[in-house]
């Protein structure tokens, strides 16, 4: 009987004590487009063209605002072998314009996406994704854009959304 | 903070086990003597509230309260039907400032089986060892405000507001506790509650911090009462 007054208190004691929850936001709040160089070979065994993954030799990249002014924040500054990006898209305006310098030339690339509001939890508040409606391109080292993935999210293994070709 | 837990469900069982095995000492003695009394169909009710909930509200002005209180019937001393209401409520804000806001009643209903025989002594003491089941509900109203978003490349930011949110929870409770009646009608007693909820919410959306009645959404939650009840 005794055991069981002392239980019971050492219960309630413990039910008054609450316990703190995990507070820290450990998720990314920006999503990111992928965006991989490729070109097309052909195979002359096979006579197919195969996709290879392209690697460029110094590439530029800066963001283009609504009003046509380059920002004065570069994203990637003449850096060396690279075959993939990560651009950042506009969480405010329907369109992200990426001025993108492949050795000496330079393409302008426009992408036109819709955004939308994702909760994720009180700790990390909501973000933003994208849904990308269409991507045009200038074509003076870029031949061809392809969308692989509409749909720009956390991102799940670094997977492309874009693809960028040059065909030689 | 899982060493705690642990600790409560090795000693609740370890406690389970004691009681059994007292229980089998006495059954042993009282066998010869047994003459089996017709237990009546309805024995009164307890009407209970939570005191750990009150004292926890009352002592740590944390991010959510809650009060509740129960009416448990005794048909044949074994089967303790229960219908538990209470209100409840948080106010919480994130680090960073993001508010979230509720208040709403709450309703659970259930079923104890206590676990120990009745003793069937004149010396009448009602240990309960209560083992049961509660199946919760709470359609409440809520709100997550202050969310912002920000553009650290492009630049502008935008606070969101969601207000007014509706939903309704409904949960499943699995509850072990004692119930001792310590003065003649006065009842004290424990339980701990294992809760889960049956549907979770879909990613995306702005679901709620905090479900009153069942506590913070996660898809299981545990927590505990403290009982003080009056027997008619």
């Amino acid at each position: 009987m005794k055991q069981i007054l002392y239980f019971t208190l050492f219960i309630f004691f413990i039910s008054v004590v609450s316990c703190g929850v995990d507070e820290e936001c450990r998720k990314d709040k920006t999503v990111q487009l992928e965006v991989g160089f490729h070109k097309k070979t052909l195979n002359t065994t096979t006579n197919l063209y195969t996709n290879v993954a392209l690697s460029v030799d110094s590439l530029t990249v800066q963001g283009l605002d609504t009003l046509g002014i380059l920002k004065d924040s570069v994203l990637y500054k003449n850096q060396k072998k690279l075959s993939k990006i990560s651009l950042p898209l506009n969480k405010f305006a329907s369109e992200s314009r990426f001025v993108i310098k492949f050795n000496d030339k330079t393409d302008t690339i426009t992408i036109s996406h819709t955004n939308t509001n994702e909760f994720l939890s009180l700790e990390c508040g909501c973000l933003k994704v994208h849904t990308i409606d269409t991507v045009l391109t200038t074509g003076h080292y870029i031949d061809s854009v392809k969308i692989v993935n509409h749909s720009v999210k956390n991102n799940n293994n670094n997977a492309e959304h874009l693809q960028l070709y040059k065909n030689k | 903070m899982q060493s705690i837990y642990s600790y409560i469900k090795i000693s609740s069982l370890l406690l389970c086990l004691g009681v059994f095995t007292v229980q089998a000492q006495k059954k042993t003695i009282e066998k010869p003597k047994d003459t089996t009394p017709e237990v009546p169909f309805f024995n009164g009710f307890t009407v209970q509230i939570d005191a750990a909930s009150l004292v926890t509200t009352a002592l740590i002005h944390g991010d959510s309260y809650s009060m509740e209180g129960a009416v448990q019937f005794n048909l044949k001393k074994k089967y303790y039907p229960i219908i538990e209401f209470g209100f409840a409520g948080a106010d919480k804000i994130s680090n960073d400032n993001v508010e979230f806001k509720t208040n709403a009643p709450f309703g659970r209903i259930g079923l104890d089986i206590n676990l120990l025989k009745p003793k069937k002594d004149a010396k009448l003491t009602n240990n309960l060892f209560l083992a049961g089941v509660r199946l919760g509900m709470s359609n409440f109203a809520y709100s997550t405000t202050n969310l912002a978003i920000t553009d650290d490349y492009w630049g502008n930011s935008q606070i969101l507001n969601y207000n007014n949110q509706k939903s309704t929870k409904i949960w499943y409770e699995i509850v072990v506790g004692m119930k001792v009646e310590v003065i003649k009608h006065i009842y004290m007693g424990w339980n701990l509650r294992s809760k889960g909820l049956f549907k979770e919410d879909s990613q995306g959306n702005v679901y709620p911090w905090y479900i009153p009645g069942y506590g913070i959404n996660t898809s299981s939650n545990w927590s505990g009462n403290y009982i003080i009840g009056y027997q008619f």
